[in-house]
């Protein structure tokens, strides 16, 4: 069984999977997780790869301070993501509304309060790299020993 | 054929076959010049609030009390390193990339005072705001109840049955006047001005 193991653990440190969902941003996010992409950053070499289908994903980059119309469809595509998986909150309008955060505003951060959040990337935009780091830091986390760890 | 050799021998370098199977880009670390979150430097802070004043987003940054003096703290997941705070602060208390060489290179600071905006529409002519104004208590300790004001140095009083803004110069931008208007009638606004040359020196 650890041999077993031992491979899946191989293969999911190659083979991230990330889907990511705009929740209401004003697309400075979008922007820098887009750069991850590009050459300069080149997130495919350290084994991530991009789909934006929940269903293929392991790691969903949740991206915007919560607007009340994404509230029931963002807990549907968490619900679609197969185990394991965890969300990652990217730049500060998912931790905090950032400038949303405001007398008045129409937005409904945190985004912690619909679906768990296992890491949070404040910054507004956050650096790719920072980007980057977060996913490859979080990844073992969750994925190493997964069969193991459920027993 | 002497061709094809050369070629499959070229492709078999192992230099080129590790940067081809091992290829990275630049490792993942921020150059220095990067614009961080604002870091303290050793200089002292006096609590002039300049930074909190001038700060964007909500929540990002706050002067606290510590043991010994006054200290910023800037809150990740609210700031959006703007770097404003780091050139606003007069004691260069904050640093962050290369935000301070460069205002000191090319002598730009900032100007900054307040304005203050009754809405005759939402204000009921309480007294409030000028009753809870700390500099209107300091200038007039008699100022009370209905806020209307013998002196001439308040920087608002009931006038008429109005609010008369008389010396906004002399507002320290406390926000108490706002916090105590029933209405949210009166709003203070702060006016900044980036200024270069002899006068950022001034
Ligand atoms: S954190 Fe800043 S850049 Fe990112 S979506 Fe929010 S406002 Fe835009
Ligand atoms: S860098 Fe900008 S957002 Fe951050 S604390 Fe300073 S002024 Fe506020
Ligand atoms: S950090 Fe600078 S601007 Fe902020 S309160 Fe202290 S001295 Fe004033
Ligand atoms: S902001 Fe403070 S100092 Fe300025 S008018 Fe209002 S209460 Fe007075």
């Amino acid at each position: 069984m650890s041999i077993l193991q031992d491979i899946k653990n191989a293969v999911r440190s190659r083979s991230i999977h990330v889907a990511y969902v705009d929740v209401g941003s004003c697309n400075g996010c979008d922007i820098e997780v887009l750069a991850c992409l590009a050459p300069r950053y080149d997130i495919e070499q350290y084994g991530i790869y991009v789909h934006n289908n929940p269903r293929e994903a392991d790691i969903l980059l949740v991206i915007g301070s919560v607007t009340p119309q994404w509230v029931d469809k963002l807990r549907d595509i968490w619900e679609k993501i197969p185990e394991p998986k965890v969300a990652v909150a990217i730049g500060n309008c998912p931790i905090s509304g950032c400038v949303y955060a405001r007398r008045g505003t129409l937005t409904t951060p945190p985004v912690e309060n619909y679906i768990p959040i296992a890491a949070q990337v404040p910054g507004c935009p956050p650096r790719p790299t920072e980007i980057l780091n977060a996913i490859l830091s979080v990844a073992p986390l969750i994925y190493k020993d997964y069969e193991e760890k459920q027993r | 054929m002497r061709s094809i050799f050369y070629y499959v021998r070229e492709f078999l370098r192992p230099e080129w076959l590790k940067k081809f199977f091992f290829a990275k880009t630049a490792p993942l670390v921020s150059p220095s010049y990067f614009k961080d979150y604002p870091s303290l430097t050793e200089k002292e802070c006096t609590a002039c609030l300049s930074c909190m004043m001038i700060c964007p987003a909500p929540g990002a940054i706050a002067v606290l009390r510590k043991k010994d003096g006054w200290e910023p703290e800037v809150y990740p997941g609210h700031c959006i390193r703007c770097g404003l705070c780091v050139e606003a602060c007069p004691e260069g208390v904050l640093a962050s990339g290369r935000i301070l060489d460069v205002a000191r290179r090319d002598k730009t600071a900032f100007l900054s005072w307040y304005r203050l905006q009754v809405d005759d529409n939402l204000c009921m002519r309480c007294g409030n705001c000028c009753v809870s104004c700390p500099v209107n208590r300091e200038v007039d300790p008699q100022l009370a109840g209905t806020g209307t004001s013998a002196s001439d140095e308040v920087i608002m009083r009931i006038e008429g049955g109005r609010v008369t803004i008389l010396h906004e110069e002399k507002c320290t931008g406390c926000k108490t006047c706002e916090n105590n208007c029933p209405n949210r009638a009166i709003r203070v606004a702060r006016m900044v001005e980036g200024v270069q040359g002899e006068e950022a020196e001034a």
